[in-house]
């Protein structure tokens, strides 16, 4: 059974299902919950609803003021009135990803198997898996084809996903600093920040949510090494260079010296506030285990036939999804034949680009959508 | 339209696969879109890209000298490269590579050999006549940095393995067969069509 409610913890609504979801691992969820918030209108003919995928660290609040940080949403420039997602014209969802913990299922609920938290009890979920239940949520809306499906980084593996497992439901997507599967490099990285949330002693075999404690100094310091591989050497040059943090002269001891260091852990710390430890956990495995490439040849016919139209971007600072990864996936989609544009876009402020002002960014998905038809 | 444009869809049947190499706004993809040709297009102007999308036309970014390596091969039926391979860095890596990607190349471009030029070069001794492409163009700053003749392209077809099958004098539409070519005196501008067996 599913039904709609509003959401009484956050703005938006919740999607109940009260059944079976099998996941990629073999594992089976009962009884989910997927939090999500709509922007627009859904118009008669239900074809202008643009499904937004968030990345790592969003949630379902792109547009207007987050609940969550009280400051304006995650891409507040590209969704809204008269932005490039225009919502006078497009009807907006987002959801929070399965495994998230801003109100859809995750590690910290219920399990309603055993009434004890999930924890380290959670399937290990993938990034198919997270876009098998946006499905059910878009179905369950009565949309039978999205306009567009669109997501920078992690929300670029789930657009592409779509495409691959779905492609008879979407006539467009917009991957955005996004890649066919993680690399060795990016694997590292998450598994940098794994160990550190694993090793704090508060982590407790993640069962720290029963114990009413928080692997705070673990999840922030995971967070400061992934905030690295966000910006680019000339960003923080340019942001911080080696200016000291309100002092003349070197302390010659381990306190914060310089602003970067006062900006690392001020990203950290401010992050523990509002994002769960096994989440991260979770989230951080599904990016691991993405690897679409198989599956959008396999579907190739089904992606020509419903004449997708992709368009991949691509920044040129970006180290964490370089450029030459989007070209991957442009490579592929060609080779099966379907109907995909490319852009890069000149940035120096690296992979978080796509999330900042960047004027000529927004003028080519601005374009795109305008083309689709 | 162009005549060049006029001339390519003719020459083009239905139902093809066309990749247009350095496509500008799109013009000649939605000409060939409208002859139910599927059209892809590679243009280095973001700008131009931003229009090509705003009419739904498919469009790669990127720099035709390297992006063109990333195609895979035998994709496209037809290759169209106008008004461009004269700025193209190495025109022959270039056409080998397109030579792998697609069935047939279109190769249009504005013969630097013509009467008028040549009087022009001795007249005035500089090259400036030869490489402008626009007003603003200085022999040091122009994008022309490859300027060649029509014999000199056909020389450049024979050396790659490349088979001519027709060239076309542009300004009267006037086709040549059998590896015969326009004037390389007198015909302004010329096209070549060129086939991957």
């Amino acid at each position: 059974m599913r039904k709609i409610t509003d959401n009484s913890e956050y703005p938006g609504y919740l999607l109940k299902c009260q059944e079976e979801l099998l996941l990629d691992s073999g594992k089976i969820i009962s009884d989910f919950q997927v939090a999500y918030q709509t922007y627009g209108k859904l118009n008669g003919n239900k074809d202008n609803a643009i499904l937004i995928c968030h990345a790592l660290t969003g949630d379902q609040f792109p547009a207007e003021e987050s609940p969550i940080t009280k400051k304006k949403g995650w891409w507040d420039l590209m969704v809204g009135p008269n932005r490039p997602i225009d919502t006078n014209k497009y009807f907006v969802i987002c959801s929070n990803v399965l495994g998230g913990c801003v109100g859809t299922t995750g590690p910290n609920d219920i399990n309603p198997k055993t009434n004890k938290i999930y924890g380290p009890d959670f399937p290990t979920i993938t990034i198919r898996d997270m876009v098998r239940v946006q499905k059910i949520l878009i179905d369950e809306l009565g949309i039978s084809k999205l306009l567009s499906v669109i997501g920078g980084s992690m929300g670029a593996m789930q657009v592409l996903q779509w495409a691959a497992t779905y492609p008879e439901s979407l006539k467009s997507i917009i991957s955005i600093a996004g890649s066919l599967k993680h690399s060795a490099q990016n694997i590292a990285f998450d598994e940098a920040g794994r160990q550190s949330i694993m090793l704090d002693p508060n982590w407790d075999n993640g069962r720290y949510p029963e114990k009413n404690k928080k692997p705070e100094n673990g999840l922030s310091v995971a967070r400061m090494i992934a905030h690295i591989t966000y910006l680019s050497e000339k960003a923080f040059q340019n942001k911080f260079g080696r200016n000291l943090q309100e002092k003349k002269d070197l302390s010659f001891g381990f306190g914060i010296d310089f602003q970067v260091e006062s900006y690392l852990r001020y990203q950290g710390k401010s992050f523990v506030d509002r994002f769960d430890a096994n989440s991260y956990l979770y989230m951080t495995r599904a990016m691991d285990y993405f690897d679409v490439s198989s599956e959008i040849q396999n579907n190739k016919n089904k992606i020509i036939q419903n004449g997708i139209r992709f368009l991949v971007l691509s920044f040129t600072s970006d180290w964490l999804f370089p450029t030459k990864e989007s070209k991957e996936i442009v490579s592929l989609l060609n080779s099966v034949g379907s109907n995909v544009s490319f852009a890069e876009v000149v940035s120096d402020r690296g992979h978080d680009s796509f999330l900042l002002d960047e004027p000529q960014f927004f003028k080519v998905c601005d374009g795109f959508l305008k083309g689709i038809k | 339209m162009r005549s060049d444009y006029k001339i390519i869809l003719d020459l083009i049947p239905e139902n093809s696969k066309v990749l247009d190499i350095g496509c500008s706004d799109g013009e000649l993809i939605s000409l060939l879109e409208n002859k139910n040709i599927s059209a892809q297009g590679v243009e280095l102007n973001q700008e131009k890209v931003i229009s090509c999308l705003e009419k739904g036309l498919d469009v790669i970014h990127g720099d035709i000298n390297v992006m063109v390596e990333d195609f895979p091969y035998n994709q496209f039926d037809y290759c169209i490269l106008t008004q461009t391979i004269q700025a193209v860095q190495k025109p022959d890596v270039l056409l080998n590579t397109l030579k792998k990607i697609g069935k047939n190349i279109i190769v249009g471009f504005n013969n630097s050999a013509r009467l008028s030029k040549v009087l022009s070069f001795l007249v005035s001794g500089s090259f400036d006549s030869l490489l402008k492409k626009s007003d603003s163009d200085q022999w040091y700053n122009t994008d022309y940095i490859h300027p060649c003749s029509i014999k000199d392209f056909k020389k450049l077809a024979l050396d790659l393995d490349l088979r001519i099958i027709n060239t076309f004098n542009v300004n009267n539409q006037k086709k040549f067969l059998n590896g015969k070519i326009p004037s390389n005196l007198f015909c302004r501008e010329v096209l070549f069509h060129i086939a991957n067996d």
